[in-house]
């Protein structure tokens, strides 16, 4: 039974630290069906005719590093998702649609899966893409265990019988795959031997739409590129700016100086939006924040004092005032519109009941606990004072721990923290949402929850093909965690863009992925 | 000289008043020295009093209420997370002073001893102790408490060090040129040959012959301790929330300057104002202090006194 698959998959995967985030996936913005021919090559044609121009985006933040495997910055990946691309990638929707390959077969088994590759791309340099890329570009990241090398924990083998073939053998069958190969721009595709031939720190060699030009403190330009694939870019050249200040962004956006930015304060999202000089685009995204308390360290360990929290905890008020209504409170980690969504909210806001709970398994009164947050996020700052408000009436003694982010990422690394508050960003498979958050062994399992119950439906769910059996695992587990509040899950947050009135073919995405292939300047 | 005259005439105008009261007699006819003097009194009074003054409870969120612009109710309005921004202010005001007052406390305490030491004893005591405060003192003062920070970890308490640590070397310097001279005054010699210890002649015949410098600068660290607290908590290192300090809120109240200018302007303005009274004191003292401008004043004021 082989089949091709394009199932309705809402989410996308990618899950990302939660820090540093990622971004999620990519390119295409439209149908990616360009024809298995080798499309592209003549520059610019296209059709419509390019308007030409460059457009100007202002991203909040440098990017650490270019090297796609490597780095874990959303930063990176706004400019590195215009210049890369993966076998497949996710539409809008979070369905998986064809991009280097153009067709996949899976195995009876579901052990093997088999990838067509398009013919007639060329990388950035020239030399043309075949089969040997991706093996080598999958080996690099198994064989140097980098950052994503967990989402080939299941993978055996990668081979290539011919150039425009690929097979990857697995250990067990991997409904994620899709995601975890084509959920962002982490797993993108190099030419073989880029590490050595290339600083890929510091230079890209894709098959995008754009090709990377140069890179200074003040942003990053790109070029199209004449040899794409797929319909040439619209524009000439992108060139991101990196400005930290939200105002100066939206100063900028105003006087014509930038065309499109991401640096939108939620605040200001309401007076922006009767603003005639700005367009805003609101979507709900699929990150989602949460509270998490270490379950190691007593009364923390204690699942009645974690459920009085979760019941002191006024998550209207926390929504409200960390994203200004520009989020959706959730009691589980996947957001309403996802396939994987599960409506479940055993806890409301109930004072009495949770000072019961934490009076019961408190050391002392109050119990004090640290709240470790980080003004590289200020939402976590913000929601932490409402936190330590709710519980200061529940018995709870909040200080407030406020780290840059590394010291915030070493402490929560080395397990020394009562509480934290952070974010998961860009997942769209439910494996990346809960699977190494909750199991005993997780490498994100900082919290350090362990029910033997919760692992083995997780990992029963990992390998489950039926996506409808599939989801019913998840949701038996993400009711288990969300009753023993191995996460307390708060809310998820919306995607906030701008961007000039009079750009077209731009479109706002859940997952975050920034792609201008088909963007139109204003004329 | 015509100062130096009238000068001489001043101990037969007030022959008792010991010299701290003269000081003050002499700082309440500067209008500046006053009005300095009274925004002071003011601020330490809100810090003081910000408990039981304050209309709301300053930590207290109430996301409801929150942009609120200024009115009866809430005179410097509500910030992002609904808490009343003139009780923050008050409250702010105790924590800028306590920051202030203990930082400055211990550069002046860590300062001045070393100062009398390296004045003093000279030789390689002095070259050893001035020229560590010379390595303190290269690094821009910000930038080195944000290293001391990053090595204590943050918060008011680590600020307070950081801070007193950064002037500590100012205090020093003043200290020992003041010292150098003194030493070799003719009554410190006399101590010395009728047999005074080390200890009893630093304490009785150098410090207080010392001290107007040290007091000037004590009035204008007191300033620049409270802007160091305020730009150390507007880049989050230094009082942590939800408590209220002035740098921090004047950090919140920037992302909001389009919508709630309340939020910034008001803790904004007392930084400015407190810091301006502490550095014009500051000079006023300076003035006063100086024995050479102190007799022009006091010629001036019998002048047009009498």
């Amino acid at each position: 039974m082989t089949r091709t698959r394009r199932q309705r998959v809402r989410t996308r995967l990618a899950a990302v630290l939660s820090a540093a985030v990622l971004a999620g996936a990519c390119s295409g913005g439209e149908d990616v069906d360009v024809g298995g021919d080798g499309g592209g090559g003549d520059g610019g044609g296209g059709d419509g005719g390019s308007t030409g121009g460059t457009l100007i985006a202002a991203i909040s933040a440098q990017p650490d590093q270019f090297d796609p495997h490597k780095t874990q910055a959303y930063a990176s990946f706004q400019v590195l998702e215009n210049v890369y691309d993966t076998l497949v990638v996710p539409d809008a929707e979070g369905q998986f649609q064809p991009s280097l390959a153009t067709g996949w077969e899976t195995s009876e088994d579901g052990l093997t899966w088999t990838f067509t590759l398009r013919e007639g791309v060329t990388f950035h340099d020239g030399s043309e893409f075949d089969s040997a890329d991706v093996v080598y570009s999958y080996n690099r990241i198994i064989d140097q265990e980098l950052a994503n090398a967990f989402r080939f924990a299941s993978v055996e083998s990668v081979e290539a019988p011919d150039p425009r073939t690929v097979v990857i053998n697995l250990t067990e069958p991997s409904p994620a795959l899709l995601a975890n190969i084509g959920g962002f721009k982490g797993m993108s595709i190099i030419p073989e031997g880029a590490a050595d031939q290339f600083d890929l720190a510091t230079e890209a060699v894709g098959t995008g739409p754009f090709t990377f030009e140069s890179s200074g403190a003040g942003g990053v330009t790109l070029a199209a590129y004449d040899g794409y694939w797929g319909d040439a870019p619209t524009v000439d050249g992108v060139e991101f700016q990196y400005i930290s200040e939200p105002t100066a962004a939206l100063t900028a956006l105003r006087s014509g100086d930038i065309h499109w930015t991401d640096n939108v304060p939620p605040q200001d999202v309401e007076s922006l939006q009767d603003d005639d000089q700005v367009e805003v685009g609101v979507t709900p995204s699929v990150d989602y924040w949460y509270l998490a308390m270490n379950q190691a360290r007593e009364p923390f360990d204690n699942r009645d004092f974690r459920r009085g929290v979760a019941y002191g905890i006024d998550r209207e008020a926390v929504t409200e005032a960390a994203k200004f209504g520009a989020a959706t409170v959730n009691q589980t980690a996947i957001p309403q519109d996802s396939f994987w969504y599960h409506e479940y909210a055993p806890f409301e806001h109930d004072p009495q009941r949770a000072q019961d709970l934490v009076a019961g398994a408190a050391a002392s009164t109050p119990q004090p606990m640290g709240l470790m947050v980080t003004d590289e996020y200020p939402e976590t700052v913000q929601a932490a004072q409402i936190i330590a408000s709710n519980l200061a009436e529940v018995g709870i003694k909040v200080n407030i721990e406020q780290e840059s982010f590394n010291t915030w990422l070493a402490r929560q690394a080395d397990g020394d923290f009562d509480a934290f508050m952070l974010g998961w960003l860009g997942n769209l498979d439910p494996f990346g949402f809960y699977h190494a958050q909750h199991v005993c062994e997780g490498s994100s399992n900082y919290q350090q929850y362990c029910n033997p119950k919760v692992d083995d439906l997780l990992t029963r769910a990992a390998s489950e093909t039926d996506r409808e059996a599939r989801k019913a695992l998840y949701d038996q587990a993400a009711e288990l965690i969300v009753d023993d509040v191995s996460y307390l899950y708060l809310y998820n947050p919306d995607v906030v863009q701008a961007w000039a009135p009079g750009l077209e073919g731009y479109e706002i995405r859940a997952d975050k992925a920034i792609n201008f292939e088909s963007v139109r300047l204003p004329e | 000289m015509s100062a130096g005259e009238r000068a001489d005439t001043l101990p037969s105008t007030a022959p008792h008043r010991p010299r701290w009261v003269e000081t003050l007699v002499l700082l309440a006819r500067s209008p500046m020295a006053v009005a300095s003097g009274l925004v002071l009194t003011a601020v330490v009074a809100a810090a003081l009093l910000a408990g039981r003054i304050s209309p709301h409870d300053p930590v207290e969120p109430s996301v409801d209420d929150r942009l609120q612009a200024p009115s009866g109710e809430h005179w410097f309005g509500t910030d992002e997370l609904g808490r009343d921004v003139f009780s923050r202010v008050l409250a702010g005001a105790e924590v800028s002073l306590r920051v202030g007052a203990v930082a400055v406390g211990i550069s002046l305490a860590a300062g001045v001893l070393i100062g009398l030491l390296a004045g003093y004893y000279r030789r390689w005591v002095d070259d050893v102790l001035m020229r560590v405060m010379d390595v303190v003192f290269a690094f821009p003062a910000l930038l080195m408490a944000i290293a001391v920070l990053a090595i204590l970890g943050r918060g008011s308490t680590n600020a307070m060090i950081a801070i007193g640590i950064v002037y500590t070397p100012i205090f020093a310097r003043i200290t020992r040129a003041s010292v150098l001279s003194v030493r070799e005054e003719v009554y410190v010699r006399a101590a010395r040959s009728a047999g005074a210890g080390d200890v009893r002649i630093v304490a009785r015949h150098v410090l207080p012959n010392v001290t107007a410098p040290i007091i000037v600068q004590t009035s204008v660290s007191l300033a620049f301790a409270i802007l160091s607290e305020a730009a150390l908590s507007f880049v989050g290192l230094g009082t942590q929330p939800p408590d209220p300090s002035w740098g921090r809120m004047l950090s919140e109240g920037r992302g909001f300057l389009e919508q709630a200018w309340w939020m910034a302007v008001f803790p904004g303005a007392a930084i400015f104002l407190t810091v301006l009274a502490f550095n014009v004191l500051g000079d006023v003292l300076r003035d006063v202090l100086d024995p050479r401008q102190r007799a022009a004043m006091k010629g001036t004021a019998k002048g047009s006194g009498g």
